[in-house]
């Protein structure tokens, strides 16, 4: 079997992971393209603000809704995929509100928490949010059985543990019973809750205050009061979530750039994949430099005056000191990164290791990311 | 190069991968070399700076990398414990409030707690003064997160503000309010690389900072390909026949990136109305110190 087939064979939910920088958005939509190829109907769905994937798929906006890739464009790259091409960018805000419509017990409930002040913050700019919020969408798409395939670009988490564990954090976030107990006076106390702050018991409480003011700790009690009986819920489809992401029909592709700082996080992430009993399904390194010298020729600059002479190439000044430079540099760069691709492979034994060569163009459509899937596919 | 030296806080920032810590390590030699007292601040998952230099990891202690250069890892739980002792003063008191469940809780519910106490952090080594009103550090850089995550990084204060208007952290979160809207004490430089995504994403970050009223430091172009070749000499060479063939590929593969290179600097000197410096690629075995110098050099010498 290919190894692009291997890592799409029976995988209904792909996430890309790795570090920022290495191309994550365009192997997501390379895979999410061969899966359209063969017959499959694939949404890639990416999260990132700055809208890469609409870049890598030449389209100019991407909604929070599913998008058809135009069967023209396609055309356009000389591709006739069997299957649909569906791409999506999350909305973290969004996905947040429909998360609490879905789970709140009646629609004022519902609204109390989507007004809240606190809530719209934290929906935003708790860490994590984004990570949990994706895994959410992912989890949504897949359920709702719409599509064959859906691959996800994560959002270029450094700590692969902040990607696993987001959700775990957000929850604690939600319904932290220490933080009730100490909240409790408050929640129970209505307006006069100022009053409790001079009761010995509420020591704590007056410390935090220090720190924030009394109203943050008000809005926290208000949040926490609309949030009441919704716990349950969240935690559960969380865990369902989870399920979803370490069981045979989801895969992880690792993608990392060749150099050795990102492959050591590579390494760093494949290890948390573990610890949390997740399988790498494959390991993409891309934008490898190929050895010039592997087509042999002269390797000093007398040689290569020589050959420019024999091939009567006028060198007009230091042409063939400018091409020995060059090629030094080259064949050092293709000789770091094979170095850094073999010890990776030691490493992680047994996972298919696919090598993308760092193309001449920078891929921004489709037929770009048709050429990475021959290279996927070990062609 | 000298005016941007010259101010109190750097903040170094851009897309994951472009060579924010490099930059900021090659910014805080320069500063060093001038005899500036340097304190280069990494508040990322993993430091880099000090390795750099070939030196142990600082950590969360101040430790001196170069004579004049130092650093500091900045995470968000020493830094709280740090700031929490500087307001509550007593230990047991710190224990009672923050190490419990509340306080994890806390950390994570309080809109970017950590986020501000590293922040907090950095602005207290900027602003803090010696004796007689000397500044303890002539300059300090902080190596930021990356684009998104270092965003919301400069903008926690006004956040924070929004939700909290009371209390000690306010009142602080308005000096770094203060700090990082002074062109005369602070300037924030974006990093980014001739590729396509990087460059994007730097002229949304450009046009993020700027409607922040975040004061403008350069914008480095970093992995530079200068060019080297006429296309009458790829052309020859590539067709010069199979002695030539690992030149011509060479020659052929060295232009496409210069042209990626000189593509993309057209793009963002016409996007982004700050001062461009170019950073070329270096192709080093190891990268290390002599790596920063050359970095260095670069960028004291195009300006």
């Amino acid at each position: 079997m290919r190894p692009l087939a291997q890592v799409l064979e029976g995988r209904k939910v792909i996430c890309c992971v790795g570090s920022g920088g290495v191309g994550k958005t365009t192997v997501a939509a390379a895979l999410a393209l061969s899966a359209a190829i063969e017959g499959k109907r694939a949404l890639v769905l990416t999260i990132d603000p700055a809208r890469r994937l609409a870049n890598s798929l030449g389209l100019k906006e991407l909604g929070n809704q599913e998008t058809r890739i135009a069967p023209e464009l396609f055309a356009q790259a000389g591709l006739h995929p069997r299957g649909e091409m569906w791409a999506m960018m999350l909305d973290l805000k969004l996905t947040w509100d429909e998360l609490v419509e879905r789970q709140a017990r009646s629609p004022e409930q519902a609204r109390a928490i989507l007004t809240n002040k606190l809530y719209q913050t934290l929906s935003t700019a708790m860490a994590g949010s984004l990570e949990y919020m994706a895994m959410e969408k992912v989890y949504e798409v897949h359920t709702a059985r719409r599509f064959d395939v859906v691959v996800l670009d994560t959002p270029p988490t450094t700590n692969a543990l902040d990607f696993l564990h987001a959700s775990d954090r957000i929850l604690d976030v939600l319904d932290n019973d220490a933080m009730r107990i100490i909240l409790g006076p408050m929640l129970r106390a209505g307006k006069l809750w100022f009053k409790l702050l001079a009761a010995p018991s509420a020591m704590v409480l007056r410390t935090l205050a220090r720190f924030t003011g009394t109203d943050f700790l008000r809005d926290l009690a208000d949040f926490m009061i609309a949030f009441e009986g919704m716990y349950e819920g969240f935690k559960e489809r969380a865990a369902r979530v989870k399920a979803l992401l370490t069981s045979p029909e989801a895969g992880f592709v690792l993608v990392t750039a060749p150099n050795p700082l990102t492959i050591q996080e590579a390494l760093f992430f494949h290890q948390a994949l573990r610890e949390d009993r997740i399988a790498t399904a494959a390991v993409v390194v891309n934008r490898v430099q190929r050895d010039p010298r592997r087509h042999g020729g002269p390797d000093n600059v007398a040689a290569m005056r020589e050959a420019l002479m024999l091939a009567q190439i006028k060198d007009s000044g230091d042409l063939a000191e400018r091409l020995c430079t060059t090629l030094t540099e080259q064949s050092m760069l293709a000789d770091l990164e094979r170095r850094e691709v073999e010890r990776l492979s030691r490493t992680l034994s047994g996972v298919p290791l696919l090598i993308v060569p760092r193309l001449r163009k920078d891929v921004h459509d489709l037929s770009g990311l048709w050429q990475i899937d021959q290279f996927l596919g070990g062609q | 190069m000298d005016a941007l030296l010259d101010r109190r806080l750097l903040v170094v920032t851009g897309k994951g991968g472009t060579g924010k810590s490099t930059l900021s390590a090659a910014l805080a030699l320069l500063a060093s070399r001038r005899g500036k007292k340097v304190l280069v601040c990494e508040v990322v998952a993993r430091e880099r700076v000090s390795d750099f230099f070939g030196r142990p990891p600082s950590g969360p202690t101040i430790r001196q990398l170069l004579p004049n250069l130092y650093s500091v890892h900045v995470r968000p739980r020493e830094a709280m414990h740090e700031y929490a002792l500087m307001i509550l003063r007593y230990e047991t008191l710190y224990k009672l409030a923050f190490e419990n469940a509340a306080a994890r809780y806390f950390l994570a519910a309080a809109p970017s707690l950590a986020e501000i106490v590293m922040l907090g952090k950095v602005w207290w080594h900027a602003t803090q003064e010696m004796e007689r009103g000397k500044p303890r550090w002539d300059l300090v850089v902080l190596d930021a997160p990356a684009t998104g995550h270092g965003l919301t990084f400069l903008s926690v204060p006004a956040v924070f503000l929004r939700l909290v208007k009371e209390g000690p952290l306010a009142r602080d979160m308005r000096g770094m309010q203060s700090l990082l809207a002074d062109p005369v004490r602070c300037a924030i430089s974006i990093v980014t690389l001739p590729e396509e995504m990087p460059a994007n994403e730097a002229i949304e970050l450009d046009r993020a900072l700027r409607s922040g009223g975040f004061p403008a430091g350069p914008l480095f172009l970093n992995g530079f390909f200068a060019s080297r070749f006429s296309a009458q000499e790829v052309a020859q060479v590539t067709r010069g026949g199979p002695a030539l063939a690992a030149a011509g590929e060479a020659a052929d593969n060295h232009e496409s990136r210069s042209e990626l290179s000189a593509h993309y600097e057209g793009v963002l000197r016409k996007e982004i109305p700050r001062e461009l410096l170019r950073v070329p690629f270096l192709f080093d075995r190891q990268f290390g110190a002599q790596s920063i110098e050359k970095v260095a050099s670069a960028i004291a010498g195009s300006s």
